[in-house]
């Protein structure tokens, strides 16, 4: 009696024991499947929110990604790009300051550098005129004329046009074509002819130009 | 004799019934386990990619050059705030890709090499230098990106000590 009954338990407990499920880790036998369902339905409402506040941000990061079209200059390796967004429309190779300084007699001095930051063209204009400032008298050891003295307008060393960023400074032509690429400007960008034609007729007023 | 078989009957029927019930709860903890950890990769995921938008709405509001680093396609842009100033190309160290996490680091230094061997050194995290860039010993073994030497002078003229960098993978 007391065999069978002991029998009958121990292929009862061995049944059991086989029978528990084993897959997973120990710790996952121990949670409670409510529990790990509440897990799942509090990450899929995580994701959702994610999801959804993701969705915002890329909206208005996309609000803020205009199609206008811009100007970078890279006074590094002088050269101009035309872009849009991830595209470039056109690149150029340009002039930019030469990083010179001089220095007159009574202690007046300049330092040839592309001013860099973030500017709008402000004009553009057709066949510009330049009027030499001060220091290009001094660089040449010549006296410096009165301000308004006729001599300082000289016309076709700009080329046929010019994009006006403010404080004198502009992108235009050059005479100098053979020294684009280099840092060889009094500041402003210089430009060959061709790119210079298409950047005048791209460009408008207003447009950004980035010079870093 | 006949009480004890009853009983062990009532006990087996008992145990087959428990039995079945743990197979059917087996199946759903194996279904909730492997969407637990779907939707754990999925929220990581998201995370990241927040993490990135954030980022993108700080430097589009912020007045300071920075990088954004393209891991996987060995690729980067020097961007001022939603404007692209330039695309580059790089070459990574041997220990870049599992030694660097996606986001965003800050430069500490601006180091002036001789000869144009400059690098710009993001803590301990990262070196972006020109190929032949003389970094400093103790600094030799940070995972390292390298441009072409034209890339890296208008790279390393634009930014300033400070300026971020943000791995996106």
């Amino acid at each position: 009696m007391k065999r069978i009954t002991l029998t009958i338990t121990g292929i009862l407990v061995v049944l059991s024991i086989a029978l528990i499920p084993s897959s997973g880790f120990p710790e996952d036998r121990i949670v409670p499947i409510e529990v790990l369902r509440s897990k799942v339905q509090s990450l899929q409402q995580e994701a959702a929110r994610l999801n959804e506040e993701n969705q915002g941000l890329r909206w208005m990061l996309k609000a803020l990604e205009d199609d206008e079209l811009y100007v970078v200059v890279d006074t590094e390796s002088n050269q101009l790009l035309m872009r849009k967004g991830d595209h470039v429309v056109h690149r150029a190779v340009c002039g930019t300051g030469s990083r010179e300084f001089i220095e007159e007699e009574t202690g007046r001095n300049w330092f040839f550098e592309t001013p860099l930051g973030s500017f709008t063209v402000l004009g553009k204009e057709r066949n510009p005129v330049w009027i030499r400032p001060d220091w290009s008298y001094v660089e040449e050891n010549m006296p410096v004329p009165p301000e308004n003295d006729p001599d300082r307008i000289v016309r076709g060393v700009l080329g046929k046009y010019a994009l006006l960023l403010g404080n004198g400074y502009k992108i235009h032509g050059t005479t100098y074509t053979n020294l684009l690429g280099t840092h060889f400007t009094h500041g402003c960008v210089s430009l060959g002819d061709d790119d210079l034609a298409l950047i005048y007729q791209t460009v408008k007023i207003g447009t950004k130009v980035y010079i870093y | 004799m006949k009480k004890i078989y009853n009983i062990s009957i009532i006990l087996f029927i008992l145990c087959f019934s428990g039995v079945e019930g743990t197979a059917q709860e087996q199946d759903e903890r194996a279904a909730l386990q492997k969407q637990q950890q779907v939707l754990q990769e999925q929220v990581a995921t998201l995370k990241r990619e927040q993490d990135f938008l954030l980022f993108r709405k700080t430097m589009y509001a912020a007045d300071s050059k920075y990088l954004v680093l393209n891991s996987e396609k060995k690729t980067g842009q020097l961007m001022y705030k939603n404007r692209v100033l330039k695309d580059f190309r790089f070459t990574p160290s041997r220990n870049f890709p599992g030694a660097v996490q996606s986001g965003m680091l800050v430069l500490t230094k601006k180091s002036e090499g001789k000869t144009d061997r400059n690098a710009l050194i993001f803590g301990t995290a990262l070196i972006i230098q020109w190929k032949r860039a003389v970094v400093p010993k103790r600094e030799a073994r940070i995972p390292a990106i390298s441009l072409t030497k034209k890339d890296m002078l208008s790279v390393f003229s634009a930014v300033e000590e400070g300026a971020t960098a943000y791995i996106v993978r």
